[in-house]
């Protein structure tokens, strides 16, 4: 199987993630549940995972760095922390229904949308500077598009937010492991991501890293203040009810220090050279069309693309049943095909990691010309 | 012997009260705090010994992570709190 989905998870991952995931199975309980030798192991590696994280994107204290479920689950604690009924909110025009649907569910918040063309990024930050107004709660963008890998203005963006005094929520999904990613860089209130794309860890895990008051999504027991019925106003406890994810966890340590290890620069040069080759391959094809940015930088690891008279989940398939692992449809991003107009067809989207190889783009490509 | 403990608001300020002393090359333990100090329920405590208590302290405070309690363990195996 050829695979270029990782847009969505990363397939291959680091020996080491599966291994320290059947270890924590084997060796582990919770953390701060009990101080016997296996609730100590798992405190040991948590933490250890939180200070690399911290280290990685920016964070001060290990404490702001909270585990969740995946990176909708760490934007779902970011926007109920800071958006009520009532409340304007400014949007990127390529969000994902990770941020659209939680807008939508608080219900009477005005949704202003930063819109503009597709990997133009000095419109999308002219867009940002002309709705961010005294009336705005917060302000959330994607770092980077998952349906085009459109490279936002985050540092641009977020120094406007800081001049202005709103709070930024980014959405790192895309771009953790292969851009830089700074919580305190930014000044921003929140940066989510999940762990099992390209962090390289097991699915069910993501990090929310913190520097604004908290509400929680869930309540109970944390190993701390048991006596109090209220949450414990401090961070990680406050956002982390209930039994870790521990076997998660530890895959996602893993992951962290093969990213560390690789260097995010070195991940986004080669999957920077990866694009480059599959939009030359899919450019030579008959009909179709392919979102590659004129200018590379503004797109990372994923490129999404079209044909003429063929339906992209029928494409998706007919690859599938050739060996190779794309995405088609709407990518559960309807505002960001709306914003390319792509929303009638849908587009094709392949996406790269640290371990897709040249021959592996090069079989997708002879697939597509033996399907047109 | 006699040990303080360093009493901390959660496990993960523990282990970075533990992490700040290691480095400096004071060995610390982290445990769950005793039922007898844990006051409004589960926490969790960094064990130090008597001698390093002073340096323990500087370190702390030069990083930000002053103890919220400290206690002192008496001849009996009870807890004193020692007022800072």
């Amino acid at each position: 199987m050829i695979y270029l989905d990782s847009a969505a998870t990363t397939l291959q991952k680091p020996p080491a993630v599966a291994a320290a995931a059947a270890g924590a199975i084997r060796g582990m309980t919770t953390p701060g549940r009990g101080g016997h030798r296996w609730a100590m192991a798992a405190a040991r590696t948590a933490f250890d995972c939180r200070e690399l994280a911290a280290e990685l994107f920016g964070v001060h204290d290990p404490d702001q760095v909270v585990f969740t479920f995946n990176a909708t689950h760490a934007l779902n604690l970011a926007i109920r922390s800071l958006v009520r009924p009532g409340d304007t909110v400014v949007i990127s025009g390529w969000e994902h229904n990770a941020v659209t649907r939680p807008l939508h569910a608080i219900g009477d918040v005005t949704v202003k949308t930063a819109a503009g063309p597709l990997f133009d990024r000095e419109a999308a930050l002219a867009a940002f500077a002309r709705l961010i107004g005294p009336e705005v709660s917060a302000v959330i963008t994607t770092h980077v598009s998952n349906v085009f890998g459109f490279v936002l203005p985050v540092e641009d963006i977020a120094a406007l937010c800081r001049a202005r005094g709103v709070p930024l929520i980014v959405d790192a999904s895309q771009s953790a492991g292969c851009l830089p990613v700074s919580l305190e860089g930014w000044g921003a209130a929140f940066v989510a991501m999940p762990g099992h794309k390209g962090l390289y860890g097991p699915q069910g895990t993501g990090l929310l890293l913190c520097a604004a008051q908290t509400r929680p999504l869930l309540c109970g027991g944390t190993g701390s203040l048991s006596l109090q019925q209220e949450m414990p106003d401090f961070l990680p406890d406050r956002l982390e009810a209930g039994t870790h994810n521990m076997p998660g966890i530890a895959g996602l340590l893993e992951g962290l220090r093969f990213v560390r290890e690789r260097g995010p620069e070195r991940i986004r040069a080669r999957e920077d050279a990866l694009l480059d080759q599959m939009a030359a391959g899919l450019a030579r094809l008959e009909g179709a069309e392919v979102f590659r940015a004129p200018d590379p930088s503004a797109q990372a690891g994923v490129l999404s693309f079209r044909v003429a008279g063929r339906d992209c989940e029928e494409l998706g398939q007919a690859l599938s049943e050739r060996g190779v692992a794309v995405r088609a449809g709407l990518h559960c991003a309807p505002l960001a095909h709306r914003s390319a107009g792509t929303l009638d067809t849908g587009t094709v989207r392949a996406s790269v990691s640290a371990f897709t190889a040249r021959t592996d783009v090069q079989r997708f490509l002879q697939e597509m010309g033996r399907l047109l | 012997m006699l040990y303080y403990l360093f009493q901390c608001r959660s496990l993960t300020y523990a282990q970075r009260t533990a992490a700040a002393l290691e480095r400096s090359g004071i060995t610390a333990h982290i445990l769950r705090s005793p039922k007898s100090i844990a006051g409004e329920g589960c926490s969790h405590s960094v064990k130090v010994s008597q001698r390093s208590l002073t340096a323990a302290l500087q370190v702390l405070h030069r990083v930000g992570l002053d103890p919220k309690k400290i206690f002192i363990t008496a001849g009996d195996g009870s807890y004193r709190e020692v007022l800072m």
